[in-house]
């Protein structure tokens, strides 16, 4: 490891070490003066509660089922327990992170900080994680319970585990170097922001995918089984378990080949974390800002008129274009809106058991009302942060001449184009691969949207003012509402879809969905007087706010 | 009030306990180019803020071109234009994308948005990059944009927040060019900024804000002729005045404004660790 300032002394880096546990202390005293500060801090406690829970019960369980394995001679069977461990370990991090703000910690390179100091500050800090917190206890109660079957393999066992542990935190801390690297630029954030939703969209089918396979013979999935052995018996947790179920026989030479082989899967995995570590730490220059090129170089573009929207005004209508523009450049929001699809088609592959299948191929009508909910459900974060991609352009709402309310009202005008545009789509899907959705169900359906759209672009334009929050498109991280915002949410959601599902019991109890519709219809008129007079009142709400507002989304 | 571009009665606005403006009373002419200086602090920013309706006054009352800000925001803000501390720019938009959008807003037809959009891009050197999105813009290139969005619906009365900072000597240029040409045109530019040579070099009048309250009014001349007229006599043999005016030569904006907000050069005190 190359140490720049190898004769720095340690009584510095243990200051240094200080200062920024410190500081990160103050941001977080500092961050209870605000209501929503609390707020936030309650609700990372209650999550770390209940990661608490799930490491100690996790690593009780997890302590029972290896006492067991070892007490019935199954040593091996230790790969079945540290592969749950390592993939939680490994990707939870990379899930978290695209819901939570991270610590910049090269901020740090300002300060006369060494090298060893910094790679020590990214590799601690970084650790400080649940997937950490909680595959460490995981990995102690693997420990207690293989000791307490068999106690002669007290060191062996801390041994291979202590490396485990140590090779999963590098391995974790590695992935996110390089994950930080690919987004540090805009491009590629959009790239991994692609790739990072494909991957949540693959995991949904895994169940579906598994349920086929169970209906295979069980010849079959050990063939699968023999075929992947090889592979899984190189890789960490095969050669963990493997070490250990060795030491087990009293093979100490065959303990310690794979034990060596683990070392070498931590060793790699430190030099990649300090590849990408001392790149940072010698400033790297990944800035994106576009040179101006000389005017004799420049190709220019001829500049194409606004667009024009029929019983618009042009202010409207440029708010519509500019709103569906920043749409279509961010292919991970494009891709939220293709949920509802996936969904569908999930429940379409999924076999149900004992031959019966999914609810949604039970009772195909419902999958149109089902496919439309998510579509609006989808759309959520959208509506009740009307505000967050605008950034510190929100200020331009109050020095044009645009009236908020009108703003606002192009907003809903998107959102609402988006949500009957996902609903034509969710029906066409509907009908390839269920089956037509009647028409009785279809104008139920409007009819619900009619009435929960106007609820939501209500209460979502309000929340918007009182709770906005900066998001950016471009980015698959941080791109959360604000948590009284998501809470907000999903009450009223809970409540709107309570009613909806309510006016449809009751229509098909009664074999007349006509009095679903009737219900709903009314509500919507409702729904619709109330959003008027949310609108009416906005841009009062707006001006009262806007302080906040404009210093909370322009934020850096 | 009276037939002023810009003029307040008794503006304050207060921040919980602090007062960061108190009872300020400007008068900005039409035409005048117009330099709105104090130390960090002073209230610059927040004054800019509330006569751009970024910010409600606590108190007092705002007229831009006649009309009160606060009864007719719409009319006021169709006839200004702004370039807050922020920039308010839309990042994920292109630089033609934002301009012709801005001109939609201000109320021009799709047509005359477009053929300015593409003036001002020529004339801000920044159509040579017609893909590129604001985020991925140079902050020169981003003040560039913002002061073209700010002029797109040749407004009567420009606002500029600190428009020359983080800006290089070409993109300053320019700018300094744009707002000339407005000036010559009949507009109003009411600017901040800490770089005193700029606002010497290019405003005809100044406002001077310390502590939250308005020290000082009027041309450079007069501004000049007023302190000259108060200039204190050294307080001990020996120990020269605060930035005393040279023989024969004019004060200098720096040297006026330093005396009229009592700040001293502090190169004489010493640091203890530095000696």
């Amino acid at each position: 490891m190359t140490d720049e300032h190898s004769n720095e002394a340690p009584a510095l880096a243990s200051a240094q070490f200080a200062a920024i546990a410190r500081v990160r202390w103050q941001i977080f005293i500092n961050s209870l003066r605000s209501i929503r500060g609390r707020m936030e801090a309650v609700s990372r406690g209650l999550v770390g509660l209940w990661f608490g829970v799930g490491g100690l019960g996790g690593g009780a369980a997890l302590g029972f089922a290896a006492a067991f394995f070892i007490g019935h001679g199954h040593v091996e069977w230790l790969a079945f327990l540290l592969w749950p461990i390592f993939l939680f370990w490994q990707l939870f991090p990379i899930i978290a992170t695209a819901l939570t703000e991270t610590f910049d910690s090269s901020n740090l390179l300002r300060f006369p900080l060494s090298y060893r100091s910094f790679f020590i500050v990214r590799l601690v800090y970084g650790s400080l994680d649940p997937a950490t917190a909680m595959g460490s206890l995981w990995l102690l109660g693997l420990f207690v319970g293989i000791t307490v079957a068999k106690p002669l393999l007290f060191l062996a066992t801390a041994a291979v585990l202590v490396l485990f542990g140590a090779m999963n935190l590098l391995l974790a801390r590695t992935i996110f170097a390089w994950l930080e690297r690919w987004l540090a630029q805009r491009r590629t954030r959009e790239i991994m922001g692609l790739i990072f939703f494909l991957i949540i969209v693959g995991v949904q089918f895994i169940g579906p995918i598994t349920a086929r396979f169970e209906h295979h013979s069980h010849a079959q999935a050990a063939q699968y089984g023999e075929a992947l052995l090889p592979v899984e018996r190189v890789l960490p947790p095969g050669l963990a378990a493997a070490s250990i179920a060795q030491f087990s026989r009293g093979n100490f030479t065959y303990g310690l080949a794979p034990l060596l082989l683990l070392g070498v899967y931590a060793v790699s995995f430190f030099w990649l974390f300090h590849v990408r570590v001392l790149a940072q730490f010698r400033g790297e220059n990944l800035g994106e800002s576009a040179a101006a090129k000389p005017a004799s170089r420049a190709r220019k573009l001829p500049v194409r008129a606004g667009w024009e929207i029929p019983f618009v005004s042009g202010p409207t209508a440029a708010i519509f274009q500019k709103e569906l523009t920043y749409l279509t450049r961010s292919g991970p929001m494009l891709f939220t809106l293709l949920m509802p699809i996936v969904i569908l088609l999930i429940f379409r592959v999924t076999p149900g058991k004992n031959g019966v299948n999914t609810f949604m191929n039970v009772a195909p009508n419902f999958a149109f009302p089902v496919g439309a909910a998510y579509a609006l459900l989808m759309l959520t974060n959208l509506i009740y942060n009307n505000f967050g991609a605008d950034a510190s352009g929100v200020q331009f709402w109050f020095v044009s001449p645009a009236r908020l309310r009108e703003v606002v009202r192009a907003k809903n005008l998107v959102h609402m184009t988006i949500l009957a545009a996902e609903m034509v789509l969710v029906w066409i899907a509907v009908d390839l691969m269920f089956r037509t959705p009647s028409l009785l169900y279809t104008i139920a359906t409007i009819a619900a949207v009619l009435f929960a759209a106007p609820i939501n672009f209500a209460i979502g334009n309000l929340l918007s003012i009182y709770s906005p929050k900066k998001i950016d498109f471009g980015t698959f991280g941080r791109q959360r509402a604000a948590s009284a915002t998501a809470f907000s949410a999903l009450l009223v959601q809970a409540g709107i879809f309570g009613i909806v599902a309510l006016a449809f019991v009751v229509g098909v109890h009664l074999h007349n969905l006509w009095i679903t519709t009737g219900v709903l219809l009314v509500l919507a008129v409702f729904a619709f007087v109330g959003y008027a007079a949310v609108l009416r009142h906005i841009d009062t709400l707006a001006l009262t706010r806007r302080e906040s507002l404009i210093f909370e989304l322009s934020k850096a | 009030m009276d037939s002023s571009a810009v003029s307040t009665e008794h503006l304050t606005r207060t921040f919980g306990k602090l007062v960061a403006v108190q009872d300020v009373n400007l008068r900005v002419a039409p035409g005048q180019f117009f330099g709105f200086l104090g130390p960090n602090g002073a209230g610059k920013s927040t004054t800019i803020k509330m006569l751009t309706g970024l910010l409600a006054p606590t108190t007092g009352r705002i007229e831009i071109l006649g009309l009160d800000l606060t009864a007719n925001p719409v009319d006021v803000k169709r006839q200004i234009g702004v370039v807050p501390e922020g920039m308010a720019l839309f990042g994920r938009l292109t630089g033609a994308e934002y301009l012709n959008f801005v001109g939609r807003m201000y109320g021009l037809d799709r047509e005359t948005a477009a053929k300015r959009t593409a003036e001002l891009l020529d004339f801000m050197q920044l159509s040579g990059q017609p893909k590129s999105l604001v985020t991925d813009y140079s902050h020169g290139m981003q003040k560039k944009l913002a002061l073209a969005a700010a002029v797109i619906h040749g407004p009567k009365i420009l606002f500029l927040d600190e428009p020359f900072e983080g800006v290089d000597a070409i993109a300053s240029g320019t700018l300094k060019a744009m707002l000339q040409r407005m000036i010559s045109h009949g507009a109003t530019i009411f600017l901040t900024s800490h770089v005193l040579e700029i606002v010497e070099r290019l405003c005809s009048h100044v406002a001077i804000i310390h502590q939250g309250r308005l020290v000082a009014q009027g041309s450079l001349e007069d501004l000049r002729a007023g302190v000259e007229a108060q200039a204190p006599e050294p307080s001990a043999p020996g120990e020269p005045a605060v930035a005393p005016a040279r023989n024969g030569e004019k004060l200098t904006l720096e040297e006026l404004f330093l005396r009229i907000v009592g700040g001293t050069r502090l190169a004489d005190q010493e640091l203890s660790w530095l000696g």
